[in-house]
């Protein structure tokens, strides 16, 4: 009698087990690991202020343009002069991945490089443009100057996103 | 001789539970299928999955089984069915504009990729109503069918330069922001926290970035991110995509800015966390009372498991 008892018990139990372990579940909390920035860089760009963000659909990337105190207050006050001396903007662009936790968002995944954009120190000078790529990011060397020069104009070019 | 008051006390306390059991069968609150007003629109095999799923207790066409009519089931079907049709009802839902059934129908499907929906307890005893990784795939197919590049629109380009020159002159002034309906107060220094993640969401064309204030970068440097710890505070902007002549899309109109505050006693009724926002950039206060937090909450349900946080933090912030 309490063996047949104990029986029913179990199999109710594990019919309510099995039920459990069939529901979905969203993925655990977590750093996302992949999109972490690897490698030998001069600053290190997410310990900066955010200017603004875009997305290139075809390539499937996610980029976040960030710049030191001097280069934020300047790009947030709207101002048309150049950046001021010693400023620096760095472009973070991540490989996008669907959202494991919402279906209609993207999120980043591995970073596809890192740009700097170094001002100069005197008004003769010309900014210095660095770019990181690979896993872990290593400098490009020897980039043609055409593409460097437009390079550095379109991120010099972006303004703040508003912020209010 | 001990045994039998006992067991006579036993039969007692079984008669009288069987009893009870019978007189609540007639209590019974009235409960019925009102009529069905604006159907969702959608296709047979999006319509029949929502049925088989969630028609029960999201809709005016609600079928109780035998069992869910026998007391006390029936007092606990009734009222998820009353609960379930005030959040959500696909017999009235079509009269609503159609970015806000879209809306509702990404937050449905995302429910039920979560575990959330349908509830747990329904699909135990249900389990014909449980959600397929098919079912799934047939509601992501329909809500985001492969589209064409977008191309840029120059209204939206407009908006957008008109809201930039408005912030960056009124920037000087200093703008005063009333409080959130819940007494929650604005944080103007978010745009200077450090960014956890962006995300760019195709459900509703907007791009977010996610900042948290210092406590939340400690955490996420010492992994300390479930629960998050006292104080963290997170903010979330969302801007319109802007499509550029080249394709790509920027951070366009600014359209809002929210918050999540831990404190666990403050707001203990709420999960643990404050939630505020504040749209536009005149930054008016979201929600006509402190109720607004309900459609906060529901939706963060899903991952309480996970502290109520969706964001997956990128690290190395500190
Ligand atoms: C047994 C009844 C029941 C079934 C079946 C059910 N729901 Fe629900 N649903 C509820 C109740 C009750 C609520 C409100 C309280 C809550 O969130 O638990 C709700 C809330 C919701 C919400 C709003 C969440 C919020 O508060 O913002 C969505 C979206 C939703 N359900 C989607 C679905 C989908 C999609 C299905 C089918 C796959 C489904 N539900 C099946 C009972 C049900
Ligand atoms: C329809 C579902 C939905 C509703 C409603 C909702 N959220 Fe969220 N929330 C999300 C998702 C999904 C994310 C993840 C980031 C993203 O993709 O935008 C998120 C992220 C956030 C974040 C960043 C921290 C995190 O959890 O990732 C904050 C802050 C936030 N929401 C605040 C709010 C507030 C305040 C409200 C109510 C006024 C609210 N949310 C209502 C779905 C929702």
């Amino acid at each position: 009698m309490k063996s047949s008892i104990k029986a029913l018990l179990l199999i109710v139990a594990t019919s309510f087990g099995i039920t459990g372990c069939e529901s979905r579940t969203p993925e655990p909390a977590s750093t996302n690991r992949p999109a972490a920035l690897e490698g030998q860089l001069p600053y290190n760009p997410l310990a900066w202020k955010a200017i603004t963000a875009w997305t290139n659909p075809r390539q499937g990337t996610m980029s976040t343009l960030y710049g030191n105190d001097t280069a934020v207050t300047h790009v947030r006050s709207g101002s048309a002069d150049p950046y001021p001396r010693n400023s620096v903007l760095a472009v973070v662009t991540w490989a996008q991945r669907e959202d494991p936790h919402w279906f209609g968002a993207k999120i980043p995944s591995h970073p596809q490089s890192v740009e700097f954009v170094t001002m100069p120190s005197t008004p003769e000078g010309q900014p210095v443009y660095a770019r990181y790529q690979g896993s872990p990011l290593a400098q490009v060397q020897n980039m043609d100057t055409d593409t460097v020069r437009k390079n550095v104009a379109s991120i010099v070019s972006e303004r703040a996103a508003v912020m209010p | 001789m001990e045994s039998r008051p006992t067991a006579r006390i036993l039969t007692y306390l079984v008669l009288l539970a069987f009893v009870g059991f019978l007189a609540i069968q007639f209590v019974r609150p009235a409960f019925t299928n009102p009529p069905v007003t604006a159907e969702l629109q959608a296709p047979p095999e999006v319509k029949r999955v929502l049925r088989n799923s969630c028609y029960d207790c999201h809709s005016n066409q609600t079928q109780l089984l035998w069992f869910d009519r026998i007391q006390p089931a029936y007092w606990l079907v009734t009222k998820d069915v009353e609960e379930g049709r005030a959040h959500l009802n696909f017999s009235e839902i079509a009269k609503l504009p159609a970015a806000q059934q879209k809306g509702i129908l990404y937050e449905a499907l995302n429910q039920a990729q979560l575990g959330a929906m349908p509830l747990p307890r329904y699909t135990m005893l249900h389990p014909r109503a449980r959600i397929s990784d098919e079912d799934l795939a047939i509601l992501k197919n329909y809500l985001h069918p492969p589209a064409p590049d977008p191309s840029p629109d120059p209204a939206i380009k407009a908006a957008a330069d008109s809201q930039y020159d408005q912030w960056i002159h009124a920037s000087q002034a200093s703008l005063s922001v009333a409080p959130a309906p819940n007494g929650i107060a604005y944080f103007p220094g978010y745009r200077d926290w450090k960014v956890v993640s962006t995300t760019d969401r195709f459900d509703n064309h907007t791009l977010r970035i996610i900042f948290g204030n210092d406590v939340a970068a400690r955490a996420i440097s010492e992994h300390k991110i479930n629960p998050w710890p006292q104080g963290t505070v997170f903010a979330k902007a969302a801007w319109t995509q802007q499509v550029d002549p080249d394709g790509n899309t920027r951070a366009g109109s600014f359209i809002q800015v929210e918050f999540m505050v831990k404190d666990s006693q403050k707001y203990a009724s709420t999960g643990g966390w404050g939630y505020a926002r504040w749209r536009g950039v005149d930054l008016k206060p979201y929600g006509k009372d402190a109720a607004f937090t309900n459609e906060c909450v529901g939706c963060h349900n899903p991952v309480r498991r996970n502290d109520y946080v969706y964001t997956f933090p990128i690290g190395g912030q500190e």
